[in-house]
């Protein structure tokens, strides 16, 4: 009987645990604003395309309609106009919202998976494996990620094996290599700080008391350490959340990483610059829906932050 | 040098605080960290403010500086010189601070700007408060550093705060409290954290600087020792009220609050006339805590032998006999015995002397890595840190061996090094006459079992995020073969046996004090019947009413399951406690060790000598011993020659003791064994 | 302090020599070759094995590599294979414009958000602290992009008073015509500044929460000389670190910036050859990157320690 209420308890107490950051968050005045905002973003990427009007990518001949107002009368309005090519703003930019929160939320997931195994063990292990781990990420540190991205994208007409795997996940290549970038990108540098933080809380006489009851590193490591941890990577992932869409948004906008009929927050921009006495409604509508997703997520990290009583971490 | 040396106090007080009340407001609820606090410093006389962790005498001390940040409220008044501080405004304290009232803190590490150097920190302080020219700044902050004893008084001022030892930081930050000559000193803590050899040339200078300078000096701190030796008026502090205000001696020899009472029959003292040390006696129960309202009732009444009905139904107020003011209804009930009668510290003596621990030249080498932070450059690696060398001892069934020494002597390295989380560097290591591994990692379950350690800080030694049965339960499982609800109701029997509800178990440790947090890791500790125990500064974190309350909990375990101990702490009085063995250590080399007794009397090592002349003892009328060391504790490198204390020996012979290690000298063909070149007839006390 | 500097290049060396590495590896190594690369998708078999003997692309990459290595050495980064000239030659102007633009910036935003920070630290809590910590986190939020985007629309398209791109004509400097460069350091300098202004804010409070400015205060001190000789010192410790991290982040914020305004500096450069495949000037363009952030981080570690005495005595 107290067998099964402690194990309810205790695994009622893991999930607890793990969206306490986040509910936490919510108390700080940073946080209150943030995490709806986030949460609605991401409640657009996914139930978007069921609210969609229009098809994203369909030219009309509806074109320079603005914002509130039909093309035809008794038609659904287009709530923030169509472009040059008659598509509606509004469907693009939650076509737009599902590929971005997708591409940054999967590359972050990634990256501070990778970075989180490597710091913590770099870290717990120490020695000469840990500075020689903590030197190559310094070198991968040392190079702006958007620059890699770059790199990284223009050879990607050459990466046939690619292939492959992009038609398993049903998706273009060039995903998989943004994806991918931003893993390898961020894996570093949240490597750093779950290192540091892993260096603290091993010197905690409770790790030592682990160790002498001859727990096992991997024990030690998830067990004991990584829950004390919970707070600095949860920060990290919502800061890694977004550089995420920085650089993204950042490739749409220099034309890399989609093709261009299906929509693209930057590349709505990019396109649009032409028409910007016309229709600024066309570029504004993106633009602002990409500042308040990082303001928002920007804006949850500081409540988590201060939730958590964390100091302001170094950028980047 | 006496405490009454001093009568030409004004009958004038020169700081009144008159029912003080603090509150903060935090967002997780008001904390009435002052609720009432009166009291009164005249000039030229040393006022002791004493109480435990939390009793608001920090704020007291702060609020006197009008130095209280966040959302606060304050309440009564602080008379100073007849105008009242509360609600000052900041230019005016300005002009106060620093030269008419000046404060010396805890922990003078943090309390200098690490990027500032010492002249310019102090040249500063004279720029603002008085009209000098430069070269008159100059030579007052020589003068100045002078005057607390600083070596170089000259050239001090062009080094920066990190390259000072502990005990020169503190005469720094007291020399800055003195630049504009103040009318009132508050000192809080200030030699907390100091080693106690450092302490107590500290002390001296405080005791110094009572018959110098014409000042009053209020001086807040938790060891009783320490106010006794300085205070010449003393005021108790008990859950955020002042609680008892009288003379020193009266004080200390017929207190009239139960909880000064109590609190005295906490600290652990010598042995009697009889030779006989005895039990020390525990305040039961927890603070009345700063969160709570109070309601009309006396806040001690809960934890008081001889609380009546009147306790719980009204307030007491402070009442004024002759001088001595105590808030309390029954202060002629408060005797010697209230807190239980006088027994001897434990009431069995072991019999078998089989070895449980054995170390055999034990010693421990650090690699430092300081300055070299790459693989491939930096600067050379220094020679190794000789932080133990050549230790042995042996700790026999239901013992305690007591290791005592400064930071820095190698007393805790010696305990990591036998536990398996430091690797020692030779030697040989034995438990139950069975060889220890070097690494944790490589002994055997039993072996783990059977050697367990209990750490300094409660609050590092549980895992914040998991709840208290984890640490237990874990123990239980891997020693003890106990399945999930066998480990989960030992669990709740070891938490009852520690004095713990049984119902805490699913807390997590935030929830608990830390003396309750403390008792988690003993009884995480005792979790499947250890053969020995290493105590690491066990108790040395907490306040003296739970620390009397833990050391009883040791000595239970030890008569009830016939552990063994190895006990560290840097105090004496606590090793003398609980120590039938005692080794003193200093610079990781063992100066002098054998039983309690012999070790703790005539004739010893110079060292020892030294460190019981430091320790203050709760004694207003003890006399100060004068054997004082200058210094602080080296750090021993490889290829170092002579005897370890050469450098701060009060009686140092000639050149064998720089340049040939001291022989071990055994007194009497005993076991007690002091390492020296002074032969032994000459090693008895001087004074 | 001479073995310092002397750690500190040999590190710069074997970063850049991993970032070398790393360059090439992610331009050679990987499957499919620059001659693919450069024909793309309309290649013929025949085509493709002439350009690839035409480059030395036969040969094992890391003969190539040592080859490219030992050019970069000598000052030769190659030939650019859409221009046809050597790289460093197309590349010179490039690197000044952008350097105008870079310092400039930078020149701007660090001091000022140093002393907001500062100013903000101080009042933490009241109003005008909300305010500017409000509007930096704004200032971070947005993409070089969009920042870029707003001041054209706000200044250019509505009104009219600058040039929506900031052309350079071939063989003059920027600084000829000040008033293109106004809205790309605009846009620099946001982002710049809200890290900056926000680390040293957070720093200040930090700092002014010590025992030491505790000290400092019941001193009798002045509040500004608290503020100015307690606080900010320390603060600006952990902020040097910011503003060298933020050096890397602006190399990559110029990419965009230029874009936006076609400005012709390194990171147009740097977009014409990812756009076009030009590999030599790809792998030219990410050294001098890398380069410039490691020179910028051993700078600030110089700061650093001229600014903490006990590295300074240590060292």
């Amino acid at each position: 009987m107290i067998q099964n209420t402690s194990a309810a308890r205790s695994s009622f107490a893991q999930i607890s645990k793990v969206i306490n950051p986040l509910t936490s968050a919510f108390k700080t005045p940073a946080g209150r604003i943030g995490l709806p905002l986030v949460l609605l973003h991401v409640l657009l990427a996914a139930f978007g395309s069921f609210l969609a009007p229009y098809s994203p990518t369909d030219f009309s001949d509806a074109t320079y309609v603005k914002p509130f107002t039909s093309a035809v009368d008794g038609a659904i309005p287009h709530i923030l106009g169509t472009d040059q090519f008659g598509r509606d703003v509004f469907s693009r930019l939650l076509s737009g919202a599902r590929s971005i929160i997708l591409i940054s939320g999967i590359g972050s997931i990634l990256g501070v998976a990778l970075g989180t195994a490597i710091g913590m063990t770099s870290g717990y292990l120490g020695g000469k494996a840990d500075e020689i781990i903590m030197r190559i990420a310094d070198g991968l540190m040392s190079f702006p990620s958007l620059l890699l991205a770059l790199l990284v994208l223009s050879v990607s007409d050459s990466l046939v094996w690619l292939d492959g795997i992009s038609s398993t996940f049903a998706t273009r290549k060039e995903s998989i290599l943004v994806i991918g970038t931003m893993a390898i990108v961020h894996a570093p540098r949240v490597a750093r700080v779950l290192r540091s933080a892993t260096l603290t809380i091993k010197t905690q006489e409770y790790v030592d008391s682990a160790r002498l009851r001859g727990e096992s590193a991997y024990y030690i490591i998830f067990k004991e350490i990584l829950p004390n941890a919970l707070p600095v990577l949860a920060v990290e992932g919502s800061v890694r959340f977004s550089y995420a869409i920085l650089l993204a948004s950042s490739l749409g906008f220099l034309g890399l990483g989609v093709e261009p009929p299906s929509p693209d927050w930057g590349a709505m921009i990019s396109d649009s610059r032409s028409i910007l006495t016309r229709a600024p409604w066309v570029p504004l509508a993106p633009a602002a829906a990409v500042a308040s997703l990082v303001v928002g997520v920007n804006l949850l990290t500081e409540g988590i932050r201060d939730a958590q009583k964390l100091p302001t971490e170094l950028p980047e | 040098m006496t405490n009454n040396s001093i009568n030409q106090t004004d009958s004038a007080p020169l700081l009144e605080v008159k029912n003080l009340g603090v509150s903060f407001f935090t967002p997780r609820g008001t904390v009435r960290a002052v609720r009432d606090a009166s009291l009164t410093v005249r000039r030229g006389e040393v006022v002791g403010l004493v109480g435990e962790s939390g009793c608001g005498k920090s704020t007291v001390a702060f609020s006197i500086m009008g130095y209280l940040p966040g959302i606060v409220q304050v309440d009564g008044e602080i008379l100073y010189d007849g105008k009242d501080l509360v609600g000052m405004d900041e230019s005016e304290l300005e002009a106060l601070r620093g030269n008419r009232i000046a404060m010396v803190y805890q922990d003078p590490q943090t309390s200098l700007n690490p990027t500032m150097k010492i002249g310019p920190q102090m040249r500063e302080v004279l720029k603002t408060h008085l009209d000098l020219g430069k070269q008159e700044i100059r030579s007052r902050a020589i003068e100045l550093f002078e005057s607390v004893g600083l070596a170089s008084p000259d050239t001090i001022g062009e080094r920066y705060p990190h390259e000072l030892s502990g005990g020169m930081q503190q005469r720094v930050v007291i020399a800055l409290a003195l630049a504009c000559e103040p009318d009132l000193l508050i000192m809080d803590e200030p030699t907390t954290g100091l080693d106690v050899t450092t302490e107590a040339t500290i002390l001296d200078l405080i005791v110094d600087l009572k018959d110098r300078v014409n000042a009053g000096i209020l001086f807040v701190s938790h060891n009783l020792g320490v106010i006794a030796r300085v205070a010449d008026r003393v005021t108790v502090m008990y859950a955020s009220q002042t609680v008892e205000d009288a003379d020193v001696r009266n004080i200390f020899n017929s207190p009239q609050h139960p909880y000064t009472a109590g609190l005295l029959s906490c600290v652990p003292k010598p042995a009697n006339e009889l030779g006989i040390t005895p039990r020390l006696k525990s305040i039961p129960g927890s603070v009345f805590e700063a969160r709570l309202e109070a309601g009309n009732e006396c806040l001690f009444a809960p934890r008081c032998p001889i609380a009546h009905d009147q306790c719980t139904q009204n307030a007491p107020e402070i009442s004024d006999a002759d001088g001595h003011q105590v808030r309390c209804f029954f202060p002629d009930e408060v005797t010697s015995d209230i807190w239980g009668e006088l027994k001897p510290r434990r009431d069995f003596e072991s019999e078998d002397d089989a070895v449980v621990i054995e170390a055999n030249d034990l010693n421990v080498r650090y690699r430092s890595r300081q300055g070299k932070k790459y693989i491939l450059f930096g600067d050379e690696a220094q020679p190794p840190v000789r932080a133990v060398v050549d230790a042995s001892f042996k700790v026999t069934k239901s013992r305690t061996l007591g290791i005592v020494g400064e930071s820095g002597s190698g007393k805790s390295t010696t305990a990591r090094a036998l536990i398996g989380l430091t690797q020692k560097s030779s030697g040989s290591m034995l438990l139950n006459g069975d060889e220890l591994e070097t690494d944790s990692a490589n002994r055997s379950d039993d072996q783990r079992a059977d050697l367990r350690m209990v750490f300094q800080n409660p609050t590092a030694s549980l895992n914040p995020k998991l709840p208290i049965k984890h640490a237990i339960t874990r123990s239980l499982k891997l020693f003890g073969n106990f399945d999930n609800q066998g480990a989960y109701d030992e669990a709740r029997a070891l938490l009852e046996a520690v004095g713990l509800n049984p119902d805490y178990i699913e807390r997590i440790p935030s929830e608990l004090s830390g003396g309750e947090q403390q008792r988690v890791a003993l009884a995480s500790a005792f979790a499947a019947n250890p053969k020995a125990i290493l105590a690491d500064e066990a108790v040395s974190a907490l306040d003296v009413s739970v620390q009397a309350q833990v050391l009883n909990l040791l000595l239970r375990n030890q008569q009830e399951n016939e552990t063994s101990f190895v006990f560290i702490s840097h105090d004496l009085g606590v090793v003398r406690y609980v120590s039938d063995d005692i080794m003193v250590m200093y610079a990781g080399h063992v100066a002098e060790q054998g039983p309690a007794d012999a070790v703790l009397s005539s004739p010893s090592h110079p060292y020892t000598e030294a460190l019981l002349s430091a320790a203050p003892e709760p004694d207003p009328d003890a006399t100060p011993s004068i054997i004082r060391l200058d210094g602080a504790v080296p750090t021993m490198r490889e290829r170092f020659t002579g005897c370890f204390f050469a450098d701060r020996c009060h009686r140092k012979i000639d050149q064998r003791c720089d340049e040939i290690e001291p022989p071990a000298q055994s007194v009497n063909s005993s076991n007690h064994i002091i390492r020296c070149h002074i032969p032994i007839d000459q090693l008895v006390s001087q004074s | 302090m001479l073995r310092f500097l002397l750690v500190r290049f040999s590190l710069i060396f074997i970063t850049l020599a991993v970032v070398s590495l790393a360059i090439f590896g992610v331009t050679e190594v990987l499957p499919g070759d620059v001659a693919e690369a450069i024909l793309g998708k309309s290649r013929t078999p025949g085509a493709l094995e002439t350009l690839r003997e035409q480059m030395g692309l036969d040969r094992p990459a890391w003969q190539r590599y040592v080859e490219w290595i030992f050019g970069v050495l000598q000052g030769d980064l190659g030939n650019s294979l859409v221009q046809d000239r050597p790289v460093t030659e197309i590349l010179g102007s490039r690197l000044q414009n952008s350097l105008v633009l870079a310092v400039t910036a930078f020149l701007i935003s660090v001091p000022s958000a140093i002393l907001v920070g500062v100013w903000a630290g101080v009042r933490q809590g009241s109003n005008a602290d909300h305010t500017v910590s409000v509007i930096s986190l704004v200032a971070i939020s947005l993409p070089e992009f969009v920042t870029g985007f707003i001041l054209i629309v706000i200044f250019s398209s509505t009104l009219g008073w600058l040039p929506s791109s900031s052309l350079v004509m071939p063989g003059t400097s920027p600084l000829a015509r000040p008033v293109i460069l106004i809205m790309p350091i605009a846009t620099m300098t946001a982002v710049l500044f809200g890290y900056v202004m926000r680390m040293t804010r957070a720093n200040v409070i930090e700092a002014l929460n010590t025992n030491y400015v505790r000290t400092a205060i019941l001193k009798g001190l002045p509040r500004w000389q608290v503020i100015w000789r307690h606080a900010v010192p320390n603060a600006m410790l952990p902020t040097i670190a910011v503003i060298s991290i933020n050096v890397g982040w602006m190399l990559g914020g110029l990419i965009i910036v230029e874009s936006v305004f076609a400005y012709p500096g390194l990171g147009l450069s740097l977009i014409n050859a990812v756009n076009r495949r030009d590999l030599p000037m790809l792998q030219a363009i990410s050294l001098l990157i890398a380069a410039t952030y490691a020179i910028s981080n051993l700078l600030a570690d110089l700061a650093y320690a001229w600014l903490n005495p006990r590295i300074r005595i240590s060292s």
